[in-house]
């Protein structure tokens, strides 16, 4: 699903983000990414998706080298990923129903299979009865959740959430490893970076960690292994 | 591009042209007088055009004869016209008959003439009608030279002074219309550039999921294609309007002044004001899509 071969990212000015990165992600496997502030998690996950782009190494996201699509192709590998935020990302003056169809009207999909879909995606958040309420009336969870609906309503291959958790409660947190827990076991593969000890304690899943840009343990069944 | 896509796309770009009412206001508006100014300009350059083209199919000469020139010698002068090449017909216009044409044509204003007792200042004249236009400029030299000839009046002499006119006022046309359409593109661009910056996340959004480059840029395209064209609307409207009662108005005192009618002339100048706005409108926001929407 993921292959990234010594990657190295410096940013202009010459701080290094990522030195020699090599990792290699199976389709369905459920990976934390996890490591102090400013190792580079961050930039880890935006390389993902093509918002940073490495200096030197490649980057395979389900077989196609993200670095050498033209400009207008790279639309069409975002189809392929859902991505979540920290802060939601969500549009203040639309419904919940309206923020989670949006990523299917800038697709192009056909009306009709829009609200089924919708309603369907809202069900598995658990939120379908609140698709008329606008983002601000929600709470910070019930907010993340209409985020995931959103990422995972055009059946991506690979989730990217980026500390998914980091503005909410643990109890609310743990929720929403639920939710993600249930899209993993569907065969989606997830990549979440996160500071949330209890959280990847917990799950028992893949766990790999960054420090000073380089992957310096990439355990199954890992623990968080940091003081939280 | 889906039936969905289109209405999404319509939906957008009328939301958002209520988002900015204020600056959608101000872009019509400078749409609308700008492009105001270059149908008049083009109205005046069309009918400049016109009359010059019109003098200039004249087939007409008129020799004015020197008040001295006795009976004989006006009998002469007109079979000396009537001999000369590609001539049709010569008419006599004797001083009376000038008197009474200017007469007729003061109409209620006759009493004017009183001024002039029993004088008469009309000279005696000759309408000299050629076969085609070109044949007046070989044959008016040699008419000059006659015995007794005043002068010989034409069409092309004033033909020159309007094309010189012409293209002064091409000129002015031009420098004025290009310094409003740069007025144009600013003010549509910077009220599309307001539309980018209040949509930003949205469009960082609509990157996410993936959406096309071209998907993102439509709106805003369409919201300065809208504007535009809705300016164009307002000034091709006034335009007609002030037109029309121009010609009303000009035709009630000037009667044989060969201006070009309120139809057909303002179908073209309409339909092209209309291309103009919308055409400015996209390359307005056009630009700043270019330099705010790095999509």
């Amino acid at each position: 699903m993921l292959l990234m071969t010594d990657v190295s990212k410096t940013y202009p000015g010459g701080n290094v983000a990522l030195k020699d990165v090599n990792i290699h992600i199976q389709p369905g496997e459920f990976v934390f990414v996890v490591g102090p502030s400013g190792a580079g998690k961050s930039t880890f996950i935006k390389m993902l998706f093509r918002e940073v782009l490495p200096t030197t190494g490649t980057i395979l996201v389900n077989g196609v080298d993200i670095l050498a699509l033209k400009p207008r192709e790279i639309p069409y590998m975002r189809r392929q990923l859902g991505i979540i935020f920290q802060d939601y990302r969500l549009l203040p003056d639309r419904t919940v129903y309206d923020n989670v169809a949006f990523a299917m009207q800038v697709i192009e999909t056909p009306y009709r299979k829009i609200k089924r879909r919708v309603l369907n995606v809202l069900d598995l958040v658990g939120l379908r009865r609140r698709a008329n309420s606008y983002p601000n009336e929600l709470s910070g969870g019930e907010q993340q959740r209409i985020a995931i609906a959103r990422a995972i309503v055009n059946d991506p291959l690979l989730v990217i959430a980026d500390e998914p958790t980091g503005n909410l409660d643990p109890e609310t947190g743990m929720e929403i490893m639920q939710i993600f827990s249930e899209i993993n076991e569907n065969g989606t593969t997830i990549v979440m970076a996160t500071h949330d000890k209890d959280i990847v304690d917990s799950m028992g899943k893949r766990v790999v960690a960054i420090e000073k840009g380089r992957i310096v343990r990439d355990e199954r069944n890992g623990v968080y292994g940091y003081e939280s | 591009m889906s039936l969905s896509t289109k209405e999404y796309f319509i939906r957008e770009t009328y939301k958002s042209i209520r988002r900015n009412g204020f600056m959608s206001f101000a872009s019509v508006s400078t749409v609308a007088v700008s492009l105001l100014v270059l149908g008049m300009f083009l109205l005046i350059f069309l009918n400049t055009n016109n009359l010059a083209k019109y003098l200039e199919s004249q087939v007409q000469i008129t020799v004015y004869m020197q008040d001295s020139a006795n009976d004989k010698e006006l009998e002469a002068m007109s079979g000396k016209l009537k001999a000369l090449p590609g001539v049709v017909s010569v008419k006599q216009v004797k001083k009376a008959e000038a008197l009474n044409r200017f007469k007729e044509r003061l109409g209620e204003q006759e009493n004017l003439l009183s001024a002039l007792g029993t004088e008469n200042p009309f000279p005696n004249s000759f309408e000299v009608q050629v076969d085609v236009p070109e044949r007046i400029k070989e044959i008016a030299p040699t008419i000059h030279q006659m015995p007794k000839v005043e002068t010989a009046k034409f069409g092309q002499e004033v033909v020159e002074h309007l094309f010189s006119l012409t293209r002064i006022l091409r000129f002015g046309g031009i420098v004025l219309v290009l310094f409003l359409s740069f007025a144009t593109l600013f003010i549509i661009s910077n009220t599309i550039r307001l539309t980018v910056f209040a949509r930003r996340k949205e469009v960082v959004i609509m990157k996410y999921v993936g959406a096309t480059d071209w998907f993102i840029r439509w709106p805003f395209l369409m919201e300065g294609m809208t504007l535009g064209f809705w300016g164009a609307v307002f000034a091709g409207a006034f335009v007609t309007i002030i037109y029309s009662m121009l010609l009303s108005k000009i035709y009630a005192t000037l009667a044989f002044f060969p201006l070009l009618p309120t139809w057909p002339t303002m179908i073209y100048v309409d339909i092209f004001i209309l291309f103009v706005g919308t055409a400015i409108g996209a390359l307005g926001s056009f630009i700043s899509l270019r330099k705010f929407l790095r999509v």
